[in-house]
């Protein structure tokens, strides 16, 4: 047997050229559709078991997909803003632990996310490097973001404005990296993640004084002690140790935005409870499952896998049709060669073990190649496909 | 065969031996909850409640008054590893809003009766100790001097307590009885004292007894003096003209004031009278021990003077 294996390997490695052809053509064959529905799958494990570990957000009635999105990948930032009072009332029931979510504003192009330390503990995110935030001004960077900018614990980076022509509209706030948050693999690691608080200052809703001393400025025009402008009520850009204590809110904080609040009911009961009120008397206010929008989501996406299915199945017939014709016609190439043996005293059957031994030697390469194809395209592939669906 | 049922039993005795065994273990190496507490009258509550089986922290330092205190970032740290952080509520900690905390650890004891917290208009703005210039605008943060209200608060603690740890659940419900009939006690006492005192004027050296004066219908009004601090003499002008309108007898005191106040307080025919609001530790004894003295003194005060007296 070592024999044929010997003649045929002597017999492809001759023709290498036309063997790797064959090897590539076979393994792409195996590999195209069993690859993209890999890749598929793994787009949708990725997207459902976010999902899955995300009970039920509330937010603002309207779209609940872009809810969900939102409140899972912080990739909308537009979308319609509820309020902390809807953190207040699912409170007030007692029937869920409660995580408000501010993805508004961006810094240095990742998502910077305002939450409470509940979402970090809930998602598990503990920092590696650093220390916890603790005060307003700080932020924990999630790990993706940290290798990205290159930045660590002691950095700092700046938020990019909420509009570019609004130049009355808020400063940008210069942010202190405490930490770095541990990879996940999860979009957790493109965000930036602060204090709600802080996505509040940045929103102008809180800010600092300057000791009045040196901000009243008098106007020349008139006598006296005329305060015609007070900087103190400048916005800061930067909070520090000095300036910390100088900085409060204005307004009822149930009013500030938030983009949603995940909901994590305490049981099954509650969260028929939760989600009965919400259908019964919240006119005003949505509660989503976002395994459901995002099954739904990723099925009307994934029809699209039909039509590729179709393609590739055309596409590897017709391979299949060429390659056998490749191989007959080799066969009737290698007629001379058939006889030499024959006539050398080979029987019948040991030619046809040794076209069935280079057959074999073909396929097996090619599961070899069109393995580590697919294994690629699990490994590289996955993360654009969920960005092609996020985008 | 005999000898092999007699084996099994055994060693399901023994399984049985160590099941249980295992459970103690664990039940008695489970770690004490860790409770903050942003003032003393908390710390002692939680310290009463769970006994033993918490372990309280109380972060603000020995003189400092916690209203007016700011963690550092080791502190905040510790905060957040701790399982409930117990907060007064009513404005008490100012530093609440610029510090990272997490939501769900957050016990808001006061939160029941927000609709009746005290809003303090046109304060003035002073300063003493180390926390520098103050002022008592707002919220009127001194809850638990109305004892109903520390009352409803010890419940709340013990409410999360018993949510963080089931557990501890017949130790803390046992423990609240105690309290509350302690609290009860004051308040009963508390409200002989207003009964006797049958709506006189009193004064308060300083605004933080509002919810004692509201809870016990007294007739009190403050000025902003300090202990260690004699008044200028324009403050002691103002107290005249104020006591002619107000035969005022009485005044409460944080803390005892300096000898040189008290005489001239004395001079005016107004008796000092001790009671601490216990925000912070007090220097010997408890909260209940430090209330009793300020009911008692408060008693003592308004007694008619005996025949040996005269």
């Amino acid at each position: 047997m070592h024999h044929d294996i010997y003649l045929a390997w002597r017999y492809l490695y001759h023709h290498r050229v036309r063997s790797l052809i064959l090897v590539i053509c076979l393994s792409l064959m195996g590999a195209m559709p069993l690859g993209v529905h890999e890749v598929m799958n793994q787009g949708k494990r990725a997207m459902l078991d976010r999902a899955l570990q995300t009970p039920l957000i509330a937010g603002r009635v309207g779209s609940g997909v872009d809810l969900t999105l939102n409140a899972l990948y912080f990739n909308n930032p537009n979308a319609p803003r509820t309020t902390m009072a809807e953190v207040d009332r699912i409170e007030s029931t007692g029937w869920a632990l409660t995580l408000p979510i501010y993805s508004r504003y961006s810094a240095q192009g990742f998502p910077l996310v305002g939450v409470t330390l509940d979402y970090l503990d809930y998602r598990r995110l503990a920092v590696t490097q650093g220390e916890m935030m603790t005060t307003l001004g700080e932020c924990v960077l999630g790990a993706d973001v940290a290798a990205a900018l290159g930045l660590g614990p002691g950095a700092t980076l700046m938020t990019t404005p909420g509009n570019l022509f609004d130049l009355a509209g808020m400063y940008p706030l210069k942010l202190h990296v405490t930490g770095v948050l541990g990879k996940q693999n999860s979009p957790d690691d493109g965000a930036i993640f602060v204090d709600l608080k802080t996505a509040w200052i940045i929103e102008g809703l809180g800010h600092g004084h300057e000791a009045p001393a040196k901000s009243v400025v008098k106007d020349p025009t008139k006598s006296g002690n005329t305060r015609m402008m007070d900087a103190g009520l400048v916005t800061y850009t930067e909070i520090t140790p000095v300036n910390l204590e100088t900085f409060h809110f204005h307004g009822d904080p149930a009013t500030y935005p938030i983009s949603a609040v995940i909901a994590v009911p305490n049981d099954h009961r509650a969260e028929i409870l939760l989600r009965g009120r919400y259908l019964n008397y919240e006119k005003d206010a949505q509660l989503v499952a976002p395994l459901s929008i995002c099954e739904n989501l990723l099925d009307n996406i994934f029809r699209i896998r039909e039509l590729f299915d179709g393609v590739l199945g055309l596409v590897g017939l017709s391979t299949l049709l060429a390659l056998s014709l490749v191989f007959s016609l080799s066969l009737r190439m290698r007629r001379g060669e058939m006889r030499t043996l024959f006539l050398l005293g080979s029987s019948r059957f040991t030619m046809f073990r040794l076209v069935i031994a280079e057959s074999l030697m073909l396929a097996l390469s090619s599961l070899c190649l069109g393995s580590l194809m697919i294994w690629m395209a699990r490994h590289w592939l996955s993360g654009v496909m969920l960005r092609w669906v996020l985008a | 065969m005999r000898k092999t049922v007699g084996y099994r039993m055994m060693g399901w005795l023994w399984l049985l031996l160590g099941v249980f065994g295992a459970t103690r273990v664990l039940a008695e190496g489970a770690p004490p909850l860790n409770i903050v507490a942003a003032n003393y009258p908390l710390a002692y509550f939680a310290e009463r409640l769970g006994g033993q089986q918490v372990k309280v922290s109380f972060p603000v330092p020995a003189g400092e008054d916690p209203a007016y205190w700011q963690p550092d970032a080791r502190t905040i740290a510790a905060m957040q590893k701790a399982d409930l952080i117990a907060l007064n509520g009513a404005d008490f900690e100012k530093w609440i809003s610029r510090v990272t905390l997490p939501q769900s650890k957050r016990i808001d004891t006061s939160a029941a009766f927000k609709s009746r917290y005290i809003v303090v208009k046109d304060a003035v703005t002073h300063s003493h100790g180390p926390e520098g210039m103050h002022s008592h605008a707002g919220t009127a943060s001194t809850t638990w001097l109305d004892f109903r209200q520390a009352i409803q608060q010890a419940e709340v603690l013990a409410q999360a307590i018993i949510r963080n740890r089931t557990g501890l659940k017949s130790v803390v419900e046992t423990n609240l009885v105690g309290l509350i009939a302690d609290l009860h006690a004051l308040d009963g006492d508390m409200r002989q004292f207003a009964t006797q005192l049958g709506g006189k004027p009193l004064l308060a050296s300083h605004p933080v007894y509002q919810y004692l004066a509201r809870g016990y219908g007294l007739n009190l009004e403050s000025v902003h003096w300090e202990p260690e601090e004699m008044p200028p003499p324009e403050e002691w002008k103002t107290l005249r003209d104020k006591l002619k309108s107000r035969p005022a007898r009485l005044m409460l005191w944080e803390a005892e004031p300096g000898s040189a106040i008290r005489q001239q307080l004395t001079a005016l025919r107004i008796q000092p009278v001790l009671f601490q609001t216990c925000t912070n530790r007090p220097p010997s004894g408890d909260f209940m021990d430090a209330m009793r003295g300020n009911v008692r003194s408060l008693i003592a005060a308004t007694r008619p003077p005996s025949a040996m007296d005269k």
